[in-house]
């Protein structure tokens, strides 16, 4: 089969779709079907759509996703978030980028509670978009921040990417991988949050609204506003390491929770539950179009072989363990334009895992390595899922949200880097701490 | 025009009610979560609560679909239909109408015998629930028809009256 | 080069070093080797193409020409399919071959039926019971949250009074490591796999059945395929079956010593506990034959008479 012509055909079909508007998830169908046809001895192309679509469709692991999304909504529309800042905002203003690491805080401490980026970016952002919008910071840092810092959901437990890997790869144990995520999480949100201090005092266009001034107690008393939405951070990650409820469960319980904060509020009623549901709806709706289209590419990707290609090009190579790494977060970054992170995983390491051994990579490591290449996945386009749930939310541009996320993509790529150079980052911890 | 104006009714009201049922779905999924919690807690036991949610997961999902493009909260890429004129980006968007529409068309072709299979195979759950397939699996027929037919009625009006009927307000703003 | 070469797909539903997919893709190998070229298998295991789950019907259907397929996922469809995960009737290698053995003919015409013809068949090391705390007898299981899956291991958590709880494959570590389950029934190679020491303790070697994998090919697609590979194909799955079935035997012991290794304690249960397993497997094999009719019967009475 001729891989150039493949790419070439699959290239142009994929921009005269996506580049004229066509809607994301039914382009990937279209790309995948034209794919199918031209580059599979598939008689059943038709059939090979519905059974991936529905198969993708139906899956409980989904199923955390809306009710984290509806969690965010009626957090959003009962002034709980509102309130959130109220209380945030006078410890925060005065660092340099204020608000902003709010963003990139909060992204980290949902991440803690889901395991999809998805899921983290909507939730936050459902939050923290209207009140950093209300004090007039630059809106590219608002987006580019929350499109990056979102992506830790997939690296801080409890993460899917990380369990996908897990299951993939025998003997690397899910639970070593969760711990291996923690510190490289903490360490990459803290780059994201010097990069936001450092923009702060460079840039010209950052002129947010000044706090007006407080003393420490009405600071202090100011603080009263965050010890709901803490409440409920700390009952939903509770439950799931006390256990009393799965990862899935834990969403459920979060929904839940917000009812009983907003009733205990005062700020419950048909309305907001009316609105909250809805809003649920068309934005699960949305995310659900677009992983259909991504099921139906991966099925054609799979069947065309052209990643099993590619990764066993670059098996047939003989490359120093730098070099390897180097290549393979190349061929992950090219790859994660097109296709989602966890795809990438199922169709590739089947062929690269005796490759990465061989090179004598510990695993537990290079979980940690293809977290960060996938985090890079969601904000590269033209098929990145976060810039598809931040257009979602924001109606921007997709270029715009894009440009706005190159910071975050580079930090991303310089942590690969800080990886590379202190490995303990992602294995000190599940060496030494489940030691039995 | 009698014919015209019940036909647009009935299809708006049909659209709203797909989308009245997909939250009825989500309220089911929350339901059988917290049930199956609560039945382990209390040492009882809920077979088949997982693939009954997933189920209900999928049904949420088609039947918001129309509605959700309806509302334009399904993401397309706009750059090229912001850069153009009036008149260009009406055809623009007749291309990616007639595109979107003969995808779901085909979709809704196909799975309407994906589920004649299941129901013919006697296709059932391989869990607890032991549900036979095409039940679930046919939501996915209505709700992709729903949304096959609002591209089809979006293409229609935008060939013959030339007016776009997706409103482009975001979520944020949105008037429910 | 090849005039008319043919690719076949080959959906597998585990990771690539599972010894089912090694198996698998040793059987690729001889065939596209066996055919000079003119028929090449290309297996995607992990699930890349075809969930577990959705293996069967694809190959129904033709999506897929051939593939691997726990077919005891599929009991409730026939309960036929769920004759090789009977609880302590056949509880050793040379056992379960007799019960294969037993059961080959009806099986294959069950599938027939469906479109679908056996190639080979392999099985996986004998399920033990995986325990947080030790237990010694049947009582002391009382109130144990047990990971069910499937109506069979539902049955066995209620007849040994522990409770079932469902989690979904992905879910399992997370929930050994917090306690939402204390107890499953799996192979020692899952358990080495999933590296369950991290979170339990206790591993009984009770045997309590050893389910086969199974590869099959669409029968139309079969009729068409030209007889000279049809005689390479068989060849090789003879091959596979017999590689397949040294492996299991060689895979037990190296993963229960890897359990060993990892903390657990491994053995036997003790001798009242197997003789109350072994009351409640007869239970069990009693409602499956309920179930499975005549030609259950029929498998299990030509099983006892092989003994
Ligand atoms: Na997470
Ligand atoms: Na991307």
């Amino acid at each position: 089969m001729d891989y150039v012509f493949l790419v070439l055909i699959f290239l142009a079909v994929l921009f005269l779709l996506l580049g004229s508007g066509v809607w994301v998830g039914i382009a990937m169908m279209g790309v995948s079907w034209v794919a199918l046809e031209l580059f599979s001895n598939s008689s059943t192309i038709g059939q090979d759509m519905v059974s991936q679509i529905w198969s993708a469709s139906k899956s409980w692991e989904l199923a955390a996703l809306p009710m984290f999304i509806w969690m965010g909504e009626i957090l959003f529309r009962t002034r709980l978030s509102e309130d959130m800042f109220k209380g945030l905002s006078p410890w925060m203003a005065r660092l340099p980028g204020g608000l902003v690491h709010a963003n990139i805080v909060g992204c980290t401490v949902f991440a803690a509670v889901s395991g999809s980026s998805a899921a983290t970016l909507t939730t936050v952002g459902k939050m923290s978009i209207p009140e950093l919008r209300k004090r007039n910071y630059p809106e590219t840092m608002t987006i580019g921040t929350l499109a990056g810092a979102a992506t830790l959901g997939l690296m801080i437990p409890p993460s899917l990417t990380l369990i996908v890997y897990g299951v993939t790869i025998d003997g690397v144990s899910i639970i070593k991988l969760f711990f291996a995520g923690i510190v490289p999480g903490l360490v990459l949100a803290s780059m994201f949050m010097a990069y936001v201090a450092i923009y702060s005092k460079v840039s010209k266009s950052w002129n947010p609204d000044q706090e007006t001034g407080m003393t420490f107690m009405e600071k202090l008393k100011n603080s009263r506003f965050l010890i709901p939405v803490i409440l409920l951070v700390v009952m939903v990650i509770g439950s799931m390491y006390l256990g009393f409820a799965t990862p899935t469960e834990a969403a459920a319980l979060g929904v839940v929770g917000a009812w009983v904060l907003a009733i205990a509020q005062g700020s419950l009623n048909w309305q907001t539950f009316r609105d909250s549901t809805i809003g649920a709806v068309r934005t699960s709706a949305m995310i659900a179009l677009i992983l259909a289209g991504s099921a139906f590419l991966k099925f054609a990707m799979a069947k065309t072989g052209l990643p099993k290609e590619l990764a066993e090009m670059i098996a047939s190579w003989e490359f120093s363990r730098f070099a390897l790494l180097m290549v393979l977060l190349v061929f992950y970054i090219i790859l994660g334009c097109f296709l989602d992170g966890i795809s990438t995983v199922v169709l590739t390491m089947a062929v690269l895992e005796p490759v990465v051994r061989t090179a004598g990579i510990d695993l537990i490591w290079f979980g940690i390595f293809i977290v960060v290449v996938v985090e890079m996945a969601q904000i590269t386009p033209p098929i990145g899922f976060n810039l598809f749930v931040m257009q979602g939310m924001t109606g921007h541009e997709m270029g715009y949200i894009a440009r706005a996320a190159i910071p975050m993509f580079l930090i991303m790529v310089l942590m690969v880097f800080v990886l590379i150079a202190f490995p303990e980052l992602a294995t000190w911890l599940p060496d030494n701490l489940r030691q039995r | 025009m009698g014919v015209l104006r019940s036909l647009r009714v009935g299809l708006d009201f049909l659209y709203r009610l797909a989308e009245f049922i997909a939250a009825l779905c989500m309220i089911a999924i929350l339901a059988l979560i917290m049930l199956q919690m609560l039945a382990r807690w209390s040492s009882e036991v809920f077979p088949g609560a997982p693939e009954y949610a997933a189920y209900f997961m999928a049904a949420a999902s088609f039947m918001g679909f129309a509605a959700a493009l309806n509302r334009g909260s399904h993401i397309r890429v706009s750059l090229l239909l912001n850069a153009v004129g009036p008149k260009m980006k009406r055809y623009v968007d007749i291309w990616c109408f007639a595109v979107a529409s003969a995808t779901m068309w085909y979709f809704v072709w196909h799975a309407r015998q994906f589920v004649y299979w299941s129901w013919k195979f006697n296709d059932v759950s391989q869990a607890q629930d032991r549900t036979a397939l095409w039940i679930p699996q046919s939501v996915m027929i209505i709700g992709g028809a729903l949304l096959a037919i609002a591209l089809t009625d979006s293409l229609i009006n935008l060939i013959f009256k030339g007016e776009n009927r997706i409103s482009h307000d975001n979520i944020e703003t949105q008037e429910v | 080069a090849p005039v008319m070469a043919e690719t076949w797909d080959m959906p597998m539903a585990y990771s690539a070093s599972n010894f089912h997919s090694a198996t698998g893709a040793e059987f690729a190998k001889c065939v596209t080797t066996g055919t000079g070229g003119e028929l090449e298998i290309v297996t995607h295991p992990s699930g890349s193409l075809f969930k577990g789950a959705d293996i069967k019907r694809a190959i129904q259907t033709g999506q897929a020409p051939i593939g691997e397929r726990l077919l005891s996922g599929h009991q409730n469809e026939n309960a036929l399919f769920g004759f090789d995960s009977i609880p302590f009737l056949a509880t050793s290698f040379d056992d379960s071959a007799k019960l294969w053995k037993a059961a080959k003919p009806s099986l294959e015409k069950v599938l027939s039926e469906q479109n679908l013809t056996l190639l080979y068949a392999v099985p996986w090391p004998p399920q033990g019971l995986y325990f947080k705390n030790e237990v010694t007898s049947v009582a002391e299981m009382k109130g144990i949250k047990f990971r069910s899956y499937n109506n069979a291991t539902s049955r066995l958590a209620e007849l040994t009074g522990m409770l079932p709880v469902t989690i979904e494959a992905a879910e399992i570590s997370q929930a050994f490591a917090t306690g939402v389950a204390e107890s499953m029934v799996s192979s020692g190679s899952t358990g080495y796999d999933r590296k369950v020491w991290e979170s339990l303790d206790y591993f009984y070697e009770v045997d309590a059945w050893l389910p086969r994998n199974y590869v099959m090919v669409n029968s139309e697609v079969w009729a068409d395929t030209a007889e000279a590979h049809k005689n390479v194909i068989t060849g090789c799955a003879e091959l596979a079956e017999y590689a397949g079935n040294w492996r299991a035997k060689e895979y037990t012991g190296f993963t229960l010593q890897g359990l060993r290794d990892g903390g657990m304690t491994v053995g036997p249960a003790s001798d009242q506990m197997v003789g109350e397993l072994k009351e409640i497997g007869v239970t069990m094999t009693n409602e499956w034959l309920e179930a499975a009719g005549d030609e259950g019967k029929a498998i299990v009475d030509a099983f006892k008479a092989m003994q």
